[in-house]
């Protein structure tokens, strides 16, 4: 059998993969988001009975989901500019200055990635009854979120600041400019793809996160993901379950794609999926 | 390096790596602190083995270490397995393989609980696979697939999941093989298993370590596949930690945590030191 032929083959069996991997689960999702109630879907019934948009309006003004996407969508831009302010000076000593133990500790900014998520939520959550701050429930997330994500932002920004170049600074300053100038022609230029890469990987990242929203925000503030926990548990309604799948997953999907764009231009290494 | 130039290094690093220290630092430490009876947040506090020695002598303790430890390890492998052949069969670009490595790597943008609900919608009692195998008359009546007592639902999931992950450490690895060498192997005789085994192998080793470790530490925590698709008789040691976090018995989940902890740790470097044993032994 030729080369051409084998690779014919597989891709007969790949197409029947992607069928199975991703085109039936989401067709399912999105037919179950339209079930009509009129009319239950029942087994013997290839298609829903009767489809409307009736769960996702019913959805949208009887559920939680308003204040939950309010909630998401307010934390994640916090937790993303507190996070990129936070990365940027340690990115600029690691990137741009050399020192001892500059490695370890290139090592030690990934250690929240390490940690498992859950250990982190109820720990964090017992630190915040030590310090008596348990009220301050939508803060202590942001504050958790940005710290958990600073390790994409340290290894994105690090790798921004190695590539501005010195003989611009240099040129900047010869030329008189001022501190600031000196950022604006030398820095910025190198670290915008980075910085916009920073806060979209925090920004998704966030919106995406569970443990810490699970643990420290329950029972007051509900994000998609606790939503659509609960919505798959306690109160399982799989038209429902259904809408706020595709809510969570439809956007980020979109973000990610042009995150990988952004990668690619901060640096062609970096390039992969989530980062 | 002058001490002014230090202390600027110094004041840089503190709001990031500084303030990363600072809360994992303290959740560690607090973990491991409660675990021993201290750092008491409904009064009494002091040092004490009673929770860690109440604990070992429970059998839901073990039994949790057991099945995470199973979900864990069978994730990683077979994650891992799965990628191996699909990187290898990528790694020279022909028609579609692109497209190809987009489809299977596409996982990777679906949210875990997403993925839960795609699972169990398709696997329901009336679901998709239930009708489709009496359709094709495999099965005579629908079957309770949901919540397996073997938690093959949980294992699909993770490697569903984190199969693109291993593609695309295996992919970057596989690519990074001189073409030379592969024809150097076949000139000298060696059919496929054998470039596997002595060329490929070998050389994308540190490749798979990564991807089986990051894998194996993401599984062996898992909390909501667990919850939502597996078993109803057994609990992870996310799901036994959180379930005494929910009771107020912080120095049981401390005992718990810390166990899930160095399970992460052992199990990795194990599990490092395994496949490198596998995969080089057999060159030497």
């Amino acid at each position: 059998m030729t080369h051409s032929r084998i690779n014919s083959i597989l891709m007969g069996l790949l197409v029947a993969l992607s069928i199975i991997w991703l085109l039936i689960p989401f067709t399912m999702a999105a037919l179950w988001s339209l079930v009509d109630p009129s009319q239950p879907w029942t087994a013997d019934k290839l298609l829903p009975p009767a489809m409307s948009f009736y769960r996702w309006t019913n959805m949208w003004e009887n559920s939680s989901l308003k204040s939950a996407l309010t909630t998401s969508y307010t934390l994640a831009p916090a937790a993303a500019v507190l996070s990129l302010l936070l990365a940027l000076p340690t990115s600029f000593a690691l990137g741009r200055m050399s020192f001892p133990g500059r490695e370890l500790a290139k090592m030690l900014c990934l250690l929240p990635l390490v940690v498992p998520p859950f250990i982190t939520a109820i720990f964090f959550s017992s630190l915040l009854f030590g310090l008596g701050i348990t009220s301050w429930r939508l803060g202590s997330i942001v504050l958790a979120h940005a710290v958990l994500f600073l390790p994409y932002g340290i290894r994105i920004l690090t790798v921004s600041f190695e590539q501005v170049r010195q003989d611009h600074i240099d040129a900047a300053r010869d030329l008189g400019a001022s501190h600031w100038a000196r950022f604006q022609v030398a820095y910025l230029p190198a670290l915008r793809p980075g910085i916009f890469a920073t806060l979209l990987i925090t920004f998704i990242q966030s919106i995406e996160e569970f443990a810490i929203a699970f643990i420290v925000g329950s029972p007051d503030v509900v994000t998609i993901p606790t939503l659509l926990y609960a919505a798959l548990g306690q109160d399982f309604v799989r038209p429902n379950a259904a809408v706020l799948s595709l809510i969570l997953v439809v956007p980020n999907v979109g973000l990610m794609l042009i995150l990988e764009r952004l990668l690619k231009s901060a640096n062609p290494t970096l390039a992969s999926g989530k980062g | 390096m002058t001490a002014r130039r230090w202390l600027q290094v110094i004041a840089l690093l503190m709001p990031g790596l500084g303030i990363i220290l600072w809360l994992i630092g303290s959740v560690v430490y607090i973990a491991v602190a409660q675990s021993f009876g201290a750092y008491g947040l409904t009064g009494e506090s002091s040092f004490t083995m009673s929770y860690w020695a109440d604990t070992v002598s429970r059998a839901i303790y073990w039994r949790s270490i057991q099945y995470s430890l199973y979900v864990g390890v069978l994730s990683a492998i077979f994650s891992v397995a799965l990628a191996y052949p699909l990187a290898i069969w990528l790694r020279k670009p022909f028609p579609g393989s692109m497209a190809i490595g987009a489809v299977l790597k596409a996982p990777l943008l679906v949210h875990g609980l997403v993925a839960a609900f795609l699972f169990i919608n398709l696997i329901a009692y009336n679901g998709f696979l239930n009708q489709l195998m009496q359709w094709l008359g495999v099965w005579d009546a629908p079957r309770r697939l949901q919540n397996d007592n073997h938690a093959i639902g949980v294992l699909i999931l993770q490697t569903w999941k984190n199969m693109p992950f291993a593609l695309l450490l295996l992919t970057g690895a596989v690519q990074s093989i001189p073409e030379d060498i592969l024809d150097a192997a076949r000139d000298m005789g060696a059919g496929p298993w054998d470039r596997f085994r002595k060329v490929i192998a070998p050389l994308t080793v540190s490749g798979m370590q990564a991807a089986l470790v990051i894998i194996f530490i993401g599984a062996v925590a898992d909390f909501t596949f667990q919850t939502i698709a597996g078993p109803t008789n057994r609990q992870s040691m996310s799901q036994l930690m959180v379930g005494y976090k929910v009771r107020g018995e912080w120095q049981y989940a401390g005992v718990v945590g810390v166990t899930l902890m160095l399970m992460a740790l052992v199990g990795s470097a194990v599990l490092a030191f395994v496949s490198r044993m596998v995969m080089r032994g057999r060159l030497t």
